[in-house]
């Protein structure tokens, strides 16, 4: 039976299909989890550590990306290894090297007993493109923004079976979406699972998911290209092309403002004040905590949001 | 029209003929029926505050977007709002559309002086008063409301009275809302917690600004209610 390895953020999912491996996202479940963590930070990290050493995940291994997107997940990650669990850690970059990150993509694929074939290289890159017709499609308002999140933010693993994560992205709604104003989300994905469902229901179209965005855009035929796709991955570089990338993007999309999702004690929360410097659109920012459906006073800030926008335009 | 705002503490209600408020009241918010009697048609309420949806309405809107309608009523020319509600804190920055909401710490909303008033067993209307007897207050640091009360309590073990306990305790308070908000120089303060005059003396010295509070500031989101329905809804 294949092995299933949790990964903490994003690795490029292709290798570890390519080493015979299914990859699971660990945070993909800890929006829906009841788990309260024993000590935390960031409920992310936390809410997967307990649920792993609770016996409540089970995996045969652990990824831990520890440097780049996040740099809360090493202590937690820790915990998992001193618990016996066999754990690796993965750093991307910051200086951009092509040269290191080919270098912790072979370590990983060490960690993970080798390449064993590398067609799933091109079956991964064909599937990303239709996550890209997908979010495409969202900016046109012809498929629900919640629909395209949730399929997006699973190209991290392509749910752990890309044939029938295929079939998923083949069979979601088309239809004509209505809506007041048009909003780009930047930051980490909410910690609330019903959190599209709640912009949308005020009226707030979001045409731009940034890190899922990225999930989907990076790709690549061999180690060495993958290599250079993914350390271009603007979440774990400098800020400066994150807000480059991030510009462009608003721009081609048509945003009337920007949601700022924060999660509480995540050191990305403060980039929020260069967001509100570099960024020449209404911006709200949010904050989160525990995993829950989304709480009335956000439901409020989203409203307002919602009404300012639709006053101003 | 009506404005019918229901916030966490009290219900207020301003009727509206064409741009001229004609009634108003304020109750308790658990006894809002009171304020919706039966010649007032449901068709005519805009309902805002936390129990917006909660109480009949033709349409309910927030109150950042009520306080905006009712501060430009009295004051077009404003750039920053400042309500301080009983359980929040919101800042609206009129010239980028922006706000900011403190609800995570009672520190800079209403409860933290009902807190405070609760310790010294007087009436909250009073701390104005209290403030204005002395011209300095005891030093009092903490933003977070639970430290403060304590940091007040070792200031009154020290010596000071409880007016100039009183005193520190509204500069504090000023001082974290001040944080709140960003550099401008037409800040218009509104809500309840506003007719406690000494909360104002500090907010004036922290800010070193002249703030300008429309009269009845706790009825403004009820009439920034009532004018958003003349002016969008019935349209
Ligand atoms: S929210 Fe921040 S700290 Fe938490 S897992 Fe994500 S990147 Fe790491």
């Amino acid at each position: 039976m294949t092995k299933t390895v949790g990964i903490t953020a994003l690795i490029p999912p292709e290798l570890i299909y390519a080493c015979h491996w299914q990859p699971f996202d660990v945070n993909n479940i800890v929006p829906t989890s009841h788990t309260s963590p024993r000590s935390k930070l960031c409920a992310w990290t936390a809410v997967w550590r307990d649920m792993i050493l609770d016996g409540g995940m089970y995996l045969d291994s652990l990824v831990v990306v520890a440097g780049g997107d996040c740099h809360n997940a090493l202590v937690d990650g820790q915990k998992v290894a001193m618990s016996g669990k066999p754990t690796h850690y993965f750093f991307y970059p910051f200086d951009r090297d092509p040269e290191y990150m080919e270098s912790q993509l072979l370590h990983l694929t060490e960690f993970l007993g080798g390449i064993k074939e590398t067609g799933m290289f091109k079956q991964v890159w064909d599937l990303k493109q239709k996550g890209k017709a997908l979010d495409r499609l969202r900016v046109e308002d012809r498929v629900r923004a919640s629909d395209v999140f949730s399929a997006l933010i699973s190209f991290s693993d392509l749910q752990g079976d890309p044939v029938a994560f295929e079939k998923c992205l083949d069979n979601i709604l088309r239809t004509n979406v209505e809506y007041s104003s048009r909003v780009a989300l930047i930051g980490v994905p909410p910690i609330y699972p019903d959190f599209h469902e709640v912009a949308e229901s005020l009226g707030l179209h979001i045409v731009y998911d940034e890190l899922p965005y990225e999930f989907i855009r990076l790709g690549g035929g061999d180690l060495r290209s993958i290599a250079r796709s993914y350390r271009d991955y603007s979440f774990s570089g400098p800020i400066e092309t994150r807000i480059k990338v991030i510009k462009r993007e608003l721009d081609k999309r048509n945003v009337d403002g920007v949601i700022h999702y924060t999660q509480f004690a995540c050191h990305h929360t403060l980039e929020d004040e260069i967001f509100r410097e570099y960024l020449d659109y209404p911006i709200l920012t949010v904050q989160g905590d525990l995993p829950r459906p989304t709480p009335e006073q956000i439901v409020l800030r989203l409203e307002a949001f919602s009404e300012m926008l639709e006053v101003s335009t | 029209m009506i404005g019918l705002d229901v916030g966490s503490t009290t219900a207020k209600i301003v009727l509206l003929h064409e741009g001229n408020v004609t009634k108003s009241k304020v109750v308790p918010s658990h006894r809002w029926q009171e304020l919706v009697d039966a010649d007032i048609d449901e068709m005519q309420i805009i309902s805002t505050g936390y129990f917006r949806k909660k109480v009949p309405h033709r349409d309910a809107i927030t109150e950042i977007t009520a306080a905006i309608f009712g501060v430009k009523y009295h004051f077009p020319e404003t750039q920053m709002i400042v309500d301080i509600g009983g359980q929040d804190t919101k800042v609206i920055d009129l010239r980028n559309n922006s706000f900011l909401i403190n609800d995570k710490c009672s520190a800079g909303t209403g409860a933290f002086l009902e807190l405070a008033a609760h310790y010294f067993d007087i009436p909250v209307a009073s701390l104005g008063e209290l403030h204005n007897r002395v011209r300095e207050g005891a030093q009092i640091n903490n933003t977070c409301g639970v430290f403060a009360i304590s940091e007040m309590i070792s200031q009154l073990v020290k010596g000071y009275t409880m007016e100039e306990v009183v005193h520190g305790i509204h500069q504090a308070f000023a001082r974290r809302i001040s944080q709140m908000i960003p550099p401008t120089e037409k800040v218009t303060m509104i809500g309840g917690t506003v007719l406690n005059t000494g909360i104002l003396d500090a907010m004036n010295s922290i800010l070193n600004s002249k703030i300008k509070v429309p009269p009845e500031p706790q009825l403004i989101n009820a009439l920034g209610a009532a004018l958003y329905g003349e002016q969008k809804v019935l349209k």
